[in-house]
């Protein structure tokens, strides 16, 4: 129904920016390495925790302005994992 | 002396009410910016058959509505995107929507999932002593800084819920409006009756065979003719006071039965396959169950045919019951008596006759210990791993097939959705 494939791989976010959400200064990704390649975020759609049994993952949605990234964040193990890409033009 | 006249509440406004606009659509389209101003329905299966259960503006625009087949909204606006639904973020969105409301006032109600209320009576002399306006205006910058700047809602201010609600569908997307009892009747002259939150086809009808045609019509209707001619019950009195900005509808009601449906992923599906599914909707009512702290006396169980037949069986038990395997023998029990005259297509399981539990009571039947026993260890090890992480053996095919879907109307389970997902 709509272009969205599955990476699932971990990848490295080389960069952050901080803002001000909720009274609370939240970290965001800024650029990400992924594939050889270096994807620079332009705006973050939403980002919210996501329960997964007792281990909080902080799942970011991004867009580089070509794509829309999803991201996770294991907030235990403290990495990285790009979970899918959905490119608007193709949709 | 129109006030006076006609009995409407002359008090100010003291009821907010809050809707998200086309809540999860426009939750996509914050997510994903990519999406934003292009049609996008969201739906809870991605099968040309599932039921549109948001629309994005631009889509309803082109005419897609909610509850439209998608194979429909295809065919209507071919460039249609849909994406399936997402719970763990719309409720990300819910606890920002309540984290906001529950700033101002200790008296917040949440309706559903994208919309709620709060009263601010008592409140305005010391706390919230800005107008309601004001208080409305902030809500949504708050809510664009907190969540996203794409969120957009809809205020309405009244006197009563009713009223606000109706304030709130006045002017979408991101509206705010008040009704007061000084432009009541302004308002209500520029509705249809059906516009009027309660008022579908059936309740039309009623009042059209009564000669009310017009929302004034409406409200220009006497307690009497609206109790004993139209509605012919104690509703037609909560109408009339209701529509003149009376509060009728601060009421909690009671959780009384507690179920799961599941429409059939195979329509051709094998005895076997329809047991697995019946395994795992009596494993969801038990854990439904249990969240409340319910247990059941009688049990339902309901099954449609392929051919369009219905069938459906209720049994009330002498005993209480709230574990997995006893709502799985008492649906069996029930499920074994049905007639086989074409493929199930659907299925579904209710408990209801609804009490307190009791599981804190230890039994002199050492084999209901037991049970009780197990079922708590096996909810213990779900709420740590996730739900149905130990489940029937029977019910493991229906796991992956069987989600648990967003919720319409009460957010009771939202807490155990969130957990699932």
């Amino acid at each position: 129904m709509e272009n969205n494939v599955t990476i699932n791989k971990a990848v490295s976010v080389v960069a952050f920016y901080f803002k001000n959400a909720g009274h609370r200064l939240k970290c965001f990704p800024k650029r990400m390495e992924y594939d050889g390649r270096r994807v620079e975020f332009t705006e973050t759609g939403l980002r919210h925790p996501v329960q997964k049994g007792k281990s909080l993952v902080h799942v970011f949605d991004m867009t580089d302005g070509t794509a829309d990234y999803r991201l996770e964040f294991d907030a235990e193990n403290l990495d990285w994992r790009l979970v899918s890409i959905a490119d608007a033009q193709l949709a | 002396m129109d006030t006076v006249r006609h009995n409407l509440n002359p008090e100010q406004p003291q009821i907010l009410h809050i809707d998200l606009n086309s809540c999860f659509a426009t939750v996509e389209q914050q997510a994903r910016p990519l999406l934003r101003g292009r049609p996008l329905a969201v739906t809870n299966r991605l099968t040309v058959n599932a039921c549109i259960v948001a629309a994005s503006y631009e889509a309803k625009s082109q005419g897609i509505k909610v509850g439209m087949r998608l194979s429909e909204g295809k065919e209507l606006v071919p460039d249609l995107i849909t994406i399936e639904t997402d719970p763990p973020k719309y409720h990300y969105v819910y606890q920002q929507l309540v984290r906001i409301m529950k700033s101002y006032s200790p008296k917040t109600t949440m309706k559903s999932i994208d919309e709620g209320i709060i009263d601010f009576t008592g409140t305005r002399s010391h706390i919230n002593t800005r107008p309601l306006t004001a208080i409305g205006y902030e809500i949504k910058k708050r809510l664009r800084d907190d969540v996203g700047s794409w969120m957009r809602c809809n205020i309405g201010i009244a006197p009563n819920r009713f009223l606000a609600k109706t304030a709130a569908s006045l002017h979408k997307p991101d509206g705010l409006d008040i009704i007061t009892h000084a432009n009541l009747r302004k308002t209500l002259a520029s509705l249809e009756l059906t516009d009027l939150t309660g008022i579908a086809e059936r309740n039309e009808a009623r009042l059209n065979a009564c000669g009310i045609y017009t929302s004034l019509q409406f409200l220009e209707a006497s307690p009497k003719v609206l109790k004993n001619q139209v509605f012919k019950s104690v509703i037609g009195e909560d109408w009339h006071q209701r529509l003149r900005g009376w509060e009728v509808d601060d009421v909690e009601w009671d959780t009384k039965t507690i179920g799961r449906q599941f429409v059939m992923d195979d329509y051709w599906a094998s005895e076997e396959k329809v047991r697995s599914r019946l395994a795992h909707l009596c494993e969801s009512t038990g854990l439904k169950m249990r969240h409340k702290g319910l247990c059941a006396r009688g049990l339902s169980v309901y099954i449609r045919y392929k051919s369009g037949d219905y069938w459906h069986s209720r049994k009330a038990f002498k005993s209480t019951f709230f574990t997995n395997g006893e709502i799985y023998r008492r649906a069996t029990l029930l499920f074994n008596q049905h007639p086989r005259l074409d493929y199930i297509v659907e299925l579904g399981v209710t408990a209801y006759l609804l009490e307190a539990s009791r599981t804190n009571q230890v039994s002199i039947l050492e084999d209901i210990n037991r049970e009780v026993w197990l079922t708590e260890a096996v909810d213990e090890i779900n709420q740590r791993f996730g739900n149905y992480t130990v489940t029937f053996a029977s019910s493991a095919d229906a796991k992956g097939k069987i989600k648990q879907k967003i919720p319409f109307g009460s957010t009771r389970y939202f807490e155990l959705l969130i957990q699932e997902s």
